[in-house]
């Protein structure tokens, strides 16, 4: 989740900011990424409610870790996915949600997650790099085949090993194997423009 | 016999959190020692890290800005490790950057009463609302109890641990203030393990604090704790209790 580098400079400076204690940091870095975050809890635990409480514990625990933060080990919108994303997954786990986001899988693997948003405009002032973001990760999931890019979805957005997707998909797990690292492989070249700052 | 071929092979759905517990273990012994593995596994992280802008757009709710900013200054951030040395051009630049934060910091404090006053109004109300969902915390179910005494003095604390939740909820009455730069640190204690922090608070003037706090996830995974101990440490925490409890208790299991 990495975007310009003067931008990968400038949150790695708010990261920096928080540890000192200094919330106006904080809320600087909740402007740039608390809709993406939202977004993606949503997209994880379906429910708005729920998907607020991932987004306060991912920043709440942003805000108290800040300063175990290591640039070295990647650029700090992925730090801060991974966090919510385990939130969001743990909640769904958590709840005995497993049925529900069967079903639901069950309906990705036919539509996918990603629906193209082609209709998105670009977002005013210092939105307008993470619709930018947006608008490639989207073109790039939808150059993608669907097998494969099912597999990255189910991985990601639902928390299953490559055997649950196997098993779910009724494939040989190899198969899913090759699925999941030929789309990523691919998804790291096509979005090799969003990902240069972070190197 | 795994090639390195096969090792990289790992590294995207290792990013992705899919490999099965067994294969993801001996994968990470692996990459202790592997180079080329870890710098495969730290670019496929950032292509995951951008699925999130896969997830169709959504606009949060309007109060979850000041409701992230409500329970973060409720909160301080656990004090900084010592820093690596960074390189000098990073500093510069971070320097500049820091001068023009600073310079749209200060435009932002001059920015109007009437703003401030909204703003206000804004954090008092999530106030409430935390207030509100702290409540239904300690009434819901799965919720556990351990309440902590002195010896002598009159100071005690209550702890709830709402599993459902993944919280829990600190009650402390006259306990006086800790001293600047200190503050109260609350250990899990489960038999043959080290303490475990489960977070620091301080009390306010009258001696009381109510407080929430995440279950870290070693706590959590165990599911069941002995005992809660509470001790003074410096601001942010120790990594371990440096003195012996001042308050301590034993959980009550009620189910």
């Amino acid at each position: 989740m990495a975007a310009m580098s003067s931008a990968l400079v400038a949150d790695r400076l708010l990261v920096g900011r928080m540890a000192e204690g200094e919330d106006i940091a904080l809320g600087e870095l909740y402007d740039r990424y608390g809709k993406t975050l939202y977004a993606l809890a949503l997209a994880i635990v379906r429910e708005p409610a729920d998907a607020e409480e991932v987004v306060a514990d991912t920043f709440g625990q942003a805000w108290r870790q800040a300063a175990a933060f290591d640039p070295g080990r990647g650029s700090v919108g992925a730090w801060l996915a991974t966090i919510a994303r385990s939130r969001a997954l743990d909640m769904v786990r958590a709840r005995g949600r497993r049925a529900r986001a069967h079903e639901r899988a069950a309906h990705l693997s036919e539509d996918g997650i990603a629906t193209p948003v082609a209709g998105l405009g670009p977002d005013p002032g210092r939105g307008a790099e993470r619709s930018e973001a947006r608008r490639l990760v989207a073109q790039a999931l939808a150059t993608l085949p669907d097998p494969q890019r099912v597999a990255i979805e189910l991985a990601y957005f639902e928390g299953l090993s490559q055997s649950e997707i196997a098993e779910r998909l009724a494939e040989p797990l190899g198969t899913i194997k090759t699925r999941m690292r030929t789309g990523m492989e691919k998804l790291r070249g096509l979005l090799s423009p969003l990902l240069e700052g972070a190197a | 016999m795994t090639t390195a071929h096969e090792w990289r092979d790992l590294a995207a759905p290792y990013a992705l959190g899919a490999l099965a517990p067994e294969e993801r273990r001996a994968f990470e012994a692996h990459l202790a020692g592997c180079d080329a593995c870890r710098a495969e596994v730290g670019s496929f992280a950032e292509v995951a890290g951008l699925l999130a802008y896969g997830a169709p757009s959504a606009e949060p709710p309007v109060g979850l800005r000041d409701r992230v900013l409500a329970e973060a200054r409720r909160v301080r951030p656990i004090a900084p490790a010592p820093r690596r040395r960074a390189p000098a051009a990073w500093l510069a630049a971070a320097a500049a950057l820091l001068l023009a934060v600073a310079a749209g910091v200060e435009a932002w404090r001059l920015a109007g009463d009437v703003r401030a006053l909204e703003h206000r109004m804004a954090v008092l109300d999530s106030t409430i609302a935390v207030a509100d969902s702290t409540l239904a915390m300690l009434t819901g179910p799965q919720v556990h109890v351990v309440s902590l005494a002195a010896t002598g003095r009159a100071p005690s604390a209550r702890v709830f641990w709402n599993h459902a939740r993944g919280r829990f909820i600190v009650l402390a009455f006259d306990l006086p203030p800790a001293p600047a730069g200190r503050a109260y640190q609350l250990w899990a204690i489960a038999k043959g393990q080290a303490p475990m922090s489960m977070g620091t608070f301080n009390t306010d003037a009258n001696g009381r604090a109510t407080v929430v706090l995440p279950v870290a996830r070693e706590i959590a995974v165990l599911g069941f704790i002995d005992n809660c101990g509470l001790t003074e440490e410096p601001v942010g925490g120790s990594p371990q209790p440096t003195e012996s409890p001042r308050l301590l208790g034993a959980w009550v299991h009620t189910d």
